[in-house]
This record gives C-alpha cells, structure tokens and sequence, in this order.
C-alpha cells in the first residue's frame, strides 16, 4: 500500500541515512584513490634500481664509470626526496578534498530538508514553532507574538493545551467539565463547543484558529501545535 | 694394471692446478647511497654458479651483494683485469 503522507522525522531520518551513506562513500572512493596513487607513486629506490640494472647488463668495468653511475643514482636519490614531499603534498589535498565533499553534501542534504520544510509551510500556512500560555499575563505567545485573552477563552486554551501534551482528544462535553468543574453528566456539547468558539474568536479570523485549535469528526477538540512547541508558565 | 694407476695418477696431477688456480670477475653493490664496484677474486673451481655461490657470502661478510659474476678464468686473466678493478682486485 503507498503512503503518501510523510512526517518530518521521517524526511529527516532518511536525510541522515543518506549523509551516513554519503560520506561512507566519499571516505571510501577517496582513500581508494589516496592507496591507488601511493602505490603507483614510484618507490625511493626506483632510480637506484635503474642504474643498478645499467651496471649489470653493460660492459662498465673501469673506475670511471663505476664513478659516473654512482653520481647518476645519487641524484636519483635527490629526487626521490622530492617525490615523498609530494606524496604528502598530495595526501593533504586529498584530505582537503575529503571535507570539501563532505560539507557540500551535508549542505545539500540540509537544502533539501530546508525545501521541504519551506513547501510544508506554504502547505499549512502557518507553523506553530512555539507556544507560550501565560496564565499571570492572561496571554498567549504564539511564535513570540503576544495575543491577549480572556480569562474564559485563556482556560480553554490551557485545558487544550494540557490534553495535546498527553495526546488526548477533548469532546465538547469534557472541556465543559475540566473547566467548570461539574460532572460530565451535567454539561452539555454545546458549551464546550461556545467555548472552542469564543478561543477561535479571541485568537483571530477563522482561517488562523482553525489551524490551530483543530476540529477532530467526531472525536472533539485539539491543538494543532507540536508537543515540543508547547510550553505554559 | 699398474701404468693404468700410474697415468690415473699422472692425468689427476695434470688437472689439479688448473682447479687450483681459478678467479672470477664479478659486480657487486652496497645500498643506501648505492655504491657499485667491479672486482676479481679468487674462487675454490671454475664453475660459474659455483663461484656465484662462493662470492655471495664472503662479499656479504663485508656488506656487499653479489649482483653477477661475469666470467671465471685461469690466471692467464688476471693481467687484464687488474686496472679495472683497483682495490677489489683480489681483495676479498
């Protein structure tokens, strides 16, 4: 069955599989290269052994070239010293390059989750990131944006507010009782739902309370705002 | 029976000094720096692997590896050599 809905710790963890698998890759494909060119770098006594073969395979007897090829390895040997500056020459920019990859893909993975996040909130218009309920303040900070409340619309806001915390779905029928204290028996939807009314009012157009005091079929009343965003004081 | 030992030991005599007198010209060199030399020494038989087996550990006893040994020959060579080799003339 194909899901089409996804959550943002789902984009998330398959954005952190694919940095893991990324740089796994790079750190492999590069210390491939890094073995590959220090092995095919030619060896200290590449040289010597060159003018060694030259001793054996011709006719140089005398003194003289004996002489002359002992020079020709010692400069052989000179420039075998200036091949391991570059054998660490090389291995510094391959470690360079190494971080270069790495952070290019990092940054684009986090473009990626950055683009989602943005087309996520063009989606639900508003993104609730925090959300403050003070009760001494009879106010509520939305986003740090302060909306004054009445006493009545600020309790509906925190008996809401505590139920989200604990996942729960409020009926018309509990919110009555949680706030005035009577047995669910005595109260009625409809006060609950006057009360959820007066909240969306007090908060602003319909659109906007809408999303966030969301309206479940059936079930009740809750708060479409994360749980790690709710905080009350 | 007995001209028969008597030329046995007649043609033995005749051959051993030419065994006794053998000498090879070889090339050998040390490492780090690589240094490279030529020389002649004398060898037990006139048989090159021989020689080759002979020279590889008296020339490492001074720390010098046999590369080849080149030819062996009687003494009649020797003459030839011996500006070639300077020092390593029968040295080792």
């Amino acid at each position: 069955m194909q899901q089409n809905t996804s959550s943002a710790s789902d984009s998330l963890r398959a954005g952190n599989r694919v940095v893991g698998y990324g740089i796994a890759a790079i750190v492999l494909i590069l210390l491939g290269a890094a073995v590959f060119l220090f092995l095919n770098l030619p060896d200290a006594n590449a040289f010597n052994a060159r003018v060694e073969r030259l001793f054996v395979e011709n006719d140089l007897t005398t003194g003289a070239e004996i002489k002359l090829l002992e020079i020709l390895a010692q400069s052989g040997t000179s420039f075998s010293e200036v091949l391991t500056s570059y054998r660490s020459v090389i291995f510094v920019l391959l470690v360079f390059a190494t971080a270069l990859l790495i952070a290019s893909l990092v940054f684009l993975v986090t473009i990626i989750a950055l683009n989602r996040r943005i087309s996520a909130i063009q989606r639900s218009g508003i993104q609730v990131s925090s959300m403050l309920i003070s009760r001494e303040a009879r106010a509520v900070y939305i986003n740090d944006m302060e909306f004054a409340l009445t006493e009545a619309a600020l309790e509906t806001l925190a008996v809401l507010a505590e139920a989200r915390m604990d996942d729960e779905v409020l009926t018309g029928v509990q919110i009555e009782s949680v706030i005035s204290g009577r047995s669910e028996a005595d109260c009625d939807e409809a006060a609950g739902a006057t009360r959820v009314k007066r909240l969306r009012d007090a908060l602003g157009n319909q659109l906007v309370s809408e999303l966030l005091v969301k309206t479940v079929a059936r079930r009740g009343y809750m708060l479409a705002v994360g749980k790690d965003a709710l905080r009350m004081i | 029976m007995q001209r028969l030992s008597l030329s046995l030991v007649a043609v033995a005599l005749m051959a051993l000094p030419a065994h006794a007198e053998c000498y090879a010209d070889y090339k050998a060199k040390q490492d780090d720096p690589l240094r490279l030399h030529y020389g002649v020494a004398e060898v037990p038989s006139c048989d090159k692997a021989a020689a080759e087996a002979d020279l590889t550990p008296r020339l490492a006893a001074a720390g010098w590896v046999l590369l080849n040994v080149l030819n062996v020959f009687g003494p009649e060579g020797l003459e030839e050599r011996k500006a070639s080799a300077a020092e390593y003339f029968l040295s080792f």
